[in-house]
């Protein structure tokens, strides 16, 4: 590993400027767990490193809005995410998701942001914002945007996000009643990455379901939105027929690919598995495996 | 847990806390990973990319336009210094860089020296190497045929007489074929009311020890001094001193607190490498190891294992045989004794009067395997104790009552012709049988629709490596205070706290009043290594015997003073006594080698093949999801017999931390491969338990029995846990599942397939 520079910004204007270039040996970084992985292997040496740490101060808070919207600063920390109150109040989902994220190191260093842009499939926090409708704010070179998490992902470690564009915020809308989980499996140690990852959401308008959200990630190439299983959901009563014909059509339109974690045969199978029981769980409100 | 109570006066049996723990928990243990001496240079390896070839060119210009490259070496800098560098405990097969030839990826070619250890690492990346790249074989029953042959020519190093009449031998990779032969085989099976064979396949893994091997040579004027993180000092001593053409006693191998070993450590791994270095480069020459490398430095042999079993119409078994294919890799290391240490009980603990064994080490293009907690044992058990289960089933016996039939019982002699006298294979069983509650009717129900609960249990055994010897010194010093000499590596094992309580115990004073010296060579005498659990029973002896001894000097200086030992309150007074001032030394020494006798070359058999027996067994209790494949273990039980336990709480984690380890190899770790390259070598790809994967439930057992020739009763115990734990969960899934797995990991995937397959058969 040659020597390379480390900067410290501490405004997120001066964070964009530096990274403005697109020079791909330049790469901001905030809690660098993913980043020292690809360092140690080789697969990526810096020139620069953009720390953002100076930014934290100001992009780590954690607030709720009148109607239970929430809006997390991108410097949040993932144990601050498990451990605020207004978090476990609002969505729960996202307190129970960190548990069996990675371990307590990573949670204690590792962000929001960082997360939501790393790219990599085999994370868990991307699949859990998605189905809660979570908006990633980014801030870049020619201003503001708004884009859905569950469209921030173009392809395997690919994003939207243009050269100095870095998340900002996140906001969640309110809950209105939904009720989320998130569903983890692990091919070899229990801390492990996943191997798959299903988050669903389910809203209940009398005795019907008035909006489902079920997002595939891990065991395909990106995270996956599969609207042809919301669709199956929408408007139906809950059953254990629906869940199963949901969970089938999931199945069917998840591109599942082959990789180190599993065959496509066996993660198909169990995106069908776990979307079923995970649209059970979400509905019987249990607590997320 | 069932051990001797605390006695006052008693230092054996007590559950003293480790002596080295107030040292690691506070940061101050050193470890060579932190050692630093003036004028030291970083050493980085360049490691070939290719399974199999001929070195055409090296080019190593690029690595001297950074700035900060000091040298580069490679093999034909090596023979400058030592003519013939090759090394290895059973073969001169590995040079210390490669000499023409490549035997697979990650083989070290050449190392780059610069005063910055990123410069080091980034120079290696500059050093282009032309191969002629040659076919390569991989998978150990390929390499049986001589298509492709990884050595032109074997080259054992005659240390040992059972691998003499392989010397010159061409055209093959079997680097040791080994064969037992008891009773009539042929005829038993013949006589069988069945006959069941089956195969069963085992993966390559790595010990991961979490402190990378390291190690340090500094040259002096015409002494060198390695620190490292080694198992075996002794031998690197010896093995560096032949390298060089020196006298043993200038090298010095000084050894420090090691970050794990498992065997990885063992033999030489980077010691010739910076030994050469350092006499090259006219510096002190360090080397550390990323995890990266150290999958590319030593593994666990995968093995392929074939065995058949003929039983009579009363369900005794009566016949069997046992062909062991192990994956050596590129270098033999070790593997040859692996293939006839352990061999020879790949029958597994039953009462067999025809028995054969062919058990064979074969080379193949993959990263060198050696020894690993174990060595070699919990690949036999998974495949015999299998295959016991699955004959029981075939017969419809329930597979305990089946072991009690056809097991070892009393002084029975194993296949080798060795008595069991001292193994409590029937205790062992029982107490997994007693403890998992085996004839009861209270089971756990599951805990949901599509799960199902499944129990199974699973014993093996080990012989220690024999004939071995150690060597300890216990110094008395005038104050009357205690000081112990030894070359066994304390690793995380223990051993420093348990050879200070039979010090302790013998000479009379406190487990924690006893100094104990780390191994230097040039201090602490020779010990063949810490290894095969070896240590209590062989350093236990010598430390025993030392203690001994100085105990008599004490006792002789007491005479020569008018005083009895036993009545003296204060050693230091005798010494007052003897030289009139606090001066002088009481120095013990012990020697310590088991009776031995090898096997005869024919037959395999030997009365004495081993001085004790160590016996381990698991018995688990899971749940299986049939939709998924995934199994939770909810309740493992792991019992040994380890003769009269030294120190009960050290005893107690080695069992633990053993069943731990087998079980990672069990469920996931598996090291894969890409045309001969490691796609997994890593923490971030290759994972290893955490704490959230340990069992429900653990329970450790151990068996009250004594070992009537060990130190204090006592015997081995590091290894004896991992036996049954793969076994024991093949069997559980199979009473849960009704599948069976006969190849390692038993990954969730497997299971998955397994199931859907027997549905798929059913419907």
């Amino acid at each position: 590993m040659r020597g390379f520079e480390i900067v410290r910004p501490t405004t997120i204007e001066r964070a964009i400027e530096l990274l403005e270039s697109g020079d791909p040996g330049v790469r901001p970084f905030s809690g660098g767990t993913a980043i020292m992985q690809m360092m140690k292997t080789g697969m990526f040496v810096p020139e620069r490193l953009v720390s953002l740490a100076g930014l934290s101060k100001e992009h780590s808070a954690i607030s709720v809005d009148g109607e239970g919207g929430m809006k997390i600063g991108a410097m949040a920390t993932l144990s601050t995410l498990e451990r605020n109150d207004l978090v476990q109040t609002c969505f729960p989902v996202l307190a129970r998701t960190m548990k069996r994220l990675a371990n307590v190191r990573v949670r204690n260093v590792a962000t929001v942001g960082g997360a939501l842009s790393h790219g990599d499939p085999h994370m868990d926090l991307p699949p859990v914002l998605a189905a809660l409708d979570a908006i990633a704010i980014l801030r870049g070179p020619s201003g503001s945007r708004e884009v859905p998490v569950a469209d921030l992902y173009t392809g395997y470690y690919e994003t939207v996000l243009e050269p100095g564009e870095l998340v900002a915020e996140v906001v969640i809308p309110p809950s209105d009643g939904a009720s989320a989980i998130y569903r983890k499996t692990t091919s070899r140690t229990a801390d492990d990455w996943p191997m798959v990852g299903v988050a669903a959401s389910l809203r209940l308008s009398g005795s019907r379901i008035s909006s489902a959200r079920v997002i595939v990630s891990a065991a395909t190439a990106k995270l996956q939105r599969i609207t042809a299983a919301e669709d199956v959901l929408t408007g139906q009563g809950p059953s254990r027929e629906v869940f199963a014909d949901a969970a089938r059509v999931a199945s069917a339109h998840s591109d599942v690919i082959d990789d180190a974690h599993g065959s496509s045969v066996y993660k198909s199978a169990l995106v069908e598995i776990e979307v079923r029981r995970g649209l059970r769980d979400a509905f019987e409100g249990e607590t997320a495996e | 847990m069932n051990v001797r109570a605390d006695t006052a006066n008693r230092q054996v049996g007590r559950s003293v806390p480790r002596l080295e723990g107030p040292e690691k928990v506070s940061g101050r243990a050193s470890y060579v990973h932190n050692m630093s001496v003036p004028g030291m240079l970083y050493a980085k390896v360049v490691r070939s990319t290719v399974a199999h070839g001929r070195i055409l060119s090296i080019d190593a210009s690029g690595a001297f336009e950074i700035s900060g490259v000091e040298h580069v070496f490679t093999g034909s800098d090596v023979q400058k210094i030592v003519p013939d560098p090759y090394f290895g405990p059973a073969f001169h097969d590995q040079p210390v860089l490669a000499i023409d030839k490549v035997h697979f990826v990650g083989e070290p070619v050449a190392v780059v020296l610069a005063r910055d250890p990123y410069v080091a690492a980034e120079a290696a990346q500059q050093i282009w190497v032309d191969y002629e790249e040659l076919p390569a074989v991989f998978d150990e029953v390929e390499a049986m045929k001589p298509d492709v042959v990884v050595h032109d020519e074997l080259k054992p190093a005659g240390t040992f007489p059972d691998l003499k009449h392989l010397i010159g031998r061409r055209n093959t990779n079997i680097a040791l074929d080994y064969h037992l032969k008891r009773g009539d085989p042929e005829r038993a099976f013949a006589q069988a009311a069945h006959v069941f064979e089956h195969e069963f396949r085992s993966q390559q893994v790595m010990h991961v020890p979490l402190e990378p091997m390291v190690a340090l040579a500094v040259v002096s004027h015409d002494t060198m001094t390695i620190h490292t993180a080694s198992q075996s000092p002794s031998f690197v001593r010896t093995e560096i001193a032949r390298l060089l053409g020196w006298s043993e006693n200038r090298v010095k191998v000084k050894v420090p607190f090691l970050g794990g070993g498992f065997g990885a450590k063992l033999y030489i791994k980077l010691e010739a490498l910076v030994a050469c270095a350092a006499l090259l480069a006219r510096a002190p020459v360090k080397l550390m190891l990323t995890m990266e490398e150290q999958f590319y430095t030593i593994t666990k042999h995968a093995s392929t294992f074939r065995i058949r079993s003929g039983v009579n119409s009363e369900g005794r078994l009566i016949a069997r045989h046992c062909e062991v294919l192990w994956n050596g890799g590129a270098f033999a290391d070790i593997g040859p004794r692996v293939t006839q240490k352990s061999g020879f009980t790949a029958p597994g603990p039953y009462d067999i009067d025809n028995v054969s064994i062919d058990s064979y080490a074969l080379y193949t293009n993959r990263p060198p395997a050696g020894a690993l907690r174990g060595f070699g044992i919990p690949q036999l058990v998974w495949a015999y104790e299998s295959h016991t289960d699955m004959i029981a089933h075939e017969l419809g016996v329930d597979p305990l009552a089946f072991r009690r039939k056809n097991i070892l019982k009393g002084d029975r002699p194993q296949a080798t012709g060795t008595s069991m006298k001292d193994a409590a294979v029937e205790g062992v069983l029982e107490r997994i049988a007693e403890r998992m509650d085996w004839s009861g009717k209270a089971h756990r129900e599951p805990s949901g629709p599509g799960k199902r609960i499944g129990r199974g249990l699973a014993i093996g055994f080990k012989a220690s490596i024999a004939p071995t010897t150690s060597v300890a010194i216990v110094t008395v010093s005038a104050d009357g205070s205690t000081i112990l000499q030894l070359s066994t590596v304390d690793m995380g094992q223990g051993s420093n706290t348990a050879m200070a309580q039979i010090v302790a115990d013998i000479v009379g004073v406190a487990t924690e009043d006893v100094k104990v010296v780390t191994p230097d060579t040039d201090v602490t005498p020779y010990d063949m290594a810490t290894l095969g659990s070896r240590s209590t029973f062989h350093m236990g002896h010598a430390v025993r015997l030392a203690a001994e001894d100085v105990r008599a000097k004490l006792a002789d200086m007491a005479k020569s003073v008018g005083e009895s030992l036993a009545t003296t309150e204060r050693i230091g007074d005798l010494f007052k006594k003897k030289y009139g001032m606090q001066a002088g030394n009481a120095v013990g020494v012990g020697t310590y080698i088991p009776e031995y006798k090898s096997p005869d070359p024919e037959t395999g058999q030997s009365d004495k093949i081993t001085p004790f027996w160590m016996i381990g067994g698991t018995g688990v209790e899971l749940e299986v999801d049939t939709e998924t494949g995934k199994y939770r273990i909810l309740r493992m039980i792991n019992a040994a017999d380890l003769g009269t336990p030294l120190n009960p709480k050290i005893v107690e984690s080695q069992l633990s931390g053993a069943a731990m380890m087998q079980l990672g190899f069990t469920m996931f770790e598996e090291m894969r491969f890409d045309g001969g390259q490691v796609t997994n070598a890593s923490l971030a790809d290759y994972k290893i338990p955490g704490i959230q994967d340990v069992p429900q439930t653990m329970e450790n057992e151990i068996v009250e029995a004594h070992q009537h020739n060990g130190p204090f009763g006592a015997k081995g115990v590091g290894e004896s846990a991992t036996f049954g734990v793969s076994p024991a969960i093949a069997n559980a899934l199979f009473d849960a599942a009704g599948v069976r797995i006969t190849s390692l990991p038993i990954t969730p995937e497997a299971v998955f397939h397994a199931i859907r397959a027997q549905e798929e058969g059913a419907g």
